[in-house]
């Protein structure tokens, strides 16, 4: 007994180094933080279904998604050069030379806002930036070039990247994409065979279930008749015709489903042409039908 | 939203080391872990130890049957084997042997129901035999059947905190459920582990007890009637 213990006192702390030898600290994994995505939920329609559209429609922007865009054109030429150097020496250097001039600005002022005095001594260089009143007053003193300028540098400067320009752009393409719902705006630009937001009613559906199943004679006899189930996909012309023949989509064991498929299509091909709304053809051109025994045989 | 970042931070970092599997568990876990170790260690000793005696058994059991079926006297075989520490089948001759001599010591024999003596004796030692050859092996047997259940509490036990982990966490994120789960999952491994070879060898080692009892019952009955003959012949 002394041996066996032995033995497998040795054969455990031997499995032991070994599982610390070759698991180490093996796998270390740090959890990733996953922040949670918000999910809103959107039926696929809203998003398949265009409005569709008129050529004749006028292209319709929006007015104010355009403003951002033109405006900086319009000034970025004129301060391109002075801006840019005042940028850079207004926060750092200019105790000095900024307060003989906005002394100017502050002496016609003091009607409407009896601050700028206090304010202007230390640092006045801000508060013109931000403050349009200063503008029509600064017009006739000379350092007015100053506080016009920074404030649409401060967007024109950057061209490569304005989040502005992008809404812009995005704002543009709205209106000719168009979309499911509304029609209480002017036709606009649409997706070419978009639908006119319509869709087969149940009503319609029903029609045309029950102009098929007048021409159906179910498999009333066959053992187990209930399941045999077929699916038809039907091909269908504006006419109304049945175009090309029916496709059996599903199979089954039994024997008897052989007849009852045929007997399916035999009813399609039999009861055509079918009265269909003719400006809803894009959502019957291509209709499957369940022939269901069930359904039929009063269950 | 803060709540749950804090919390995935918060989660444990995975590490599968066995000791940080082992460190990082509930204190019953561990518990039953150690126990399932201590299992594990004990049926592998008692492996060891009945291999190495069924196979000295079997081989002694060999070398008695070719010296026994050698032709040689039986009297030179007791004379030899009498003052030592048999076992199987030479146990069983002995014990034969010592009771047809002690039924011929004396001025009367006591032969009358001798055949009787005889194979009583044979059949108490194959039972002593049996036994020592069968000790044991029920701790085997139990450990097979009870360490997967014992492993299975200490995993549940564990999932019990590590969904009181997540609880406390706010979170349903793998992260926070993972390091919990696979702590525990490690005490079923262990009682796994020491099952599989308890109920293999087991059953491996019943297979031979019964072969052994087998083959000495067997030889038990050939000497048995060698014996009567011997009677029958001396009366």
């Amino acid at each position: 007994m002394r041996v066996g213990l032995f033995a497998s006192l040795a054969g455990h702390s031997a499995v032991l180094v070994w599982g610390l030898i070759a698991f180490p600290d093996a796998t270390t994994f740090a959890p990733t933080t996953v922040d949670p995505l918000p999910v809103e939920l959107v039926p696929i329609s809203e998003l398949t279904r265009l409005q569709r559209g008129e050529e004749t429609a006028e292209e319709i922007r929006d007015v104010a998604a355009l403003q951002p865009s033109e405006a900086p054109e319009q000034d970025a030429p004129e301060p391109a050069e002075q801006p840019a150097e005042r940028q850079v020496e207004q926060p750092t250097p200019p105790a000095p030379t900024p307060v003989p001039e906005p002394e100017p600005v502050a002496e016609p002022e003091p009607a409407p806002a009896p601050e700028p005095e206090p304010v202007a001594a230390p640092e006045p260089a801000a508060e013109p930036a931000a403050q349009p009143e200063p503008e029509p007053i600064i017009t006739q003193a000379r350092p007015r070039s100053k506080p016009t300028p920074p404030r649409r540098t401060a967007d024109a400067t950057p061209d490569n990247f304005n989040p502005n320009q992008i809404s812009a752009l995005l704002n543009k393409v709205e209106p000719t994409g168009g979309r499911t719902a509304p029609s209480d705006q002017p036709a606009s630009l649409g997706a070419r065979d978009g639908q006119d937001s319509v869709q087969m009613t149940q009503s319609e559906l029903d029609a045309l279930r029950g102009q098929v199943a007048q021409c159906w004679s179910p498999p009333v006899g066959a053992v187990g008749a209930e399941d045999l189930r077929v699916r038809v996909r039907v091909n269908l012309a504006q006419s109304g015709e049945v175009a090309g023949s029916p496709e059996v989509l599903n199979t089954n064991s039994n024997p008897a489903f052989r007849a009852a498929a045929s007997s399916a299509v035999r009813a399609v091909m039999r009861c055509a042409p079918y009265s269909l709304p003719i400006a809803k053809y894009d959502s019957w051109q291509e209709v499957i039908i369940n022939f269901d025994p069930r359904e039929m045989l009063g269950g | 939203m803060e709540q749950l970042v804090q919390s995935t931070l918060a989660a444990p970092e995975g590490d599968l080391s066995f000791f940080a599997l082992f460190w990082q568990a509930h204190l019953v876990v561990q518990l039953v872990m150690v126990g399932l170790m201590f299992a594990s260690v004990w049926c592998w000793a008692i492996i060891v130890d009945k291999m190495l005696l069924y196979a000295r058994i079997r081989r002694q059991m060999n070398r008695f049957e070719t010296v026994f079926w050698s032709g040689q006297s039986l009297e030179d075989l007791y004379g030899t084997l009498q003052n030592r520490k048999n076992s199987s089948m030479a146990a069983l001759f002995v014990a034969a042997m010592r009771e047809w001599k002690r039924s011929h010591e004396g001025a009367r024999p006591a032969v009358a129901s001798l055949q009787q003596r005889i194979d009583r004796v044979m059949d108490v030692t194959i039972q002593r035999e049996a036994e020592r050859l069968e000790s044991r092996l029920l701790v085997l047997a139990s450990v097979g059947s009870a360490a997967p259940f014992i492993g299975l509490f200490g995993t549940v036990w564990g999932i019990m905190t590590a969904f009181q982990a997540i609880a406390n966490a706010e979170s349903t994120n793998l992260a926070v459920v993972a390091p919990g789960i696979a702590e525990a999952l490690f005490a079923t491994a262990l009682g796994l582990l020491a099952a599989i070879p308890a109920v293999i060898a087991y059953n491996k080692f019943a297979g031979d007890v019964g072969k052994a009892v087998a083959r000495m019952e067997g030889f038990a009955d050939e000497f048995s009637a060698i014996l009567s003959r011997q009677i029958d012949q001396g009366l």
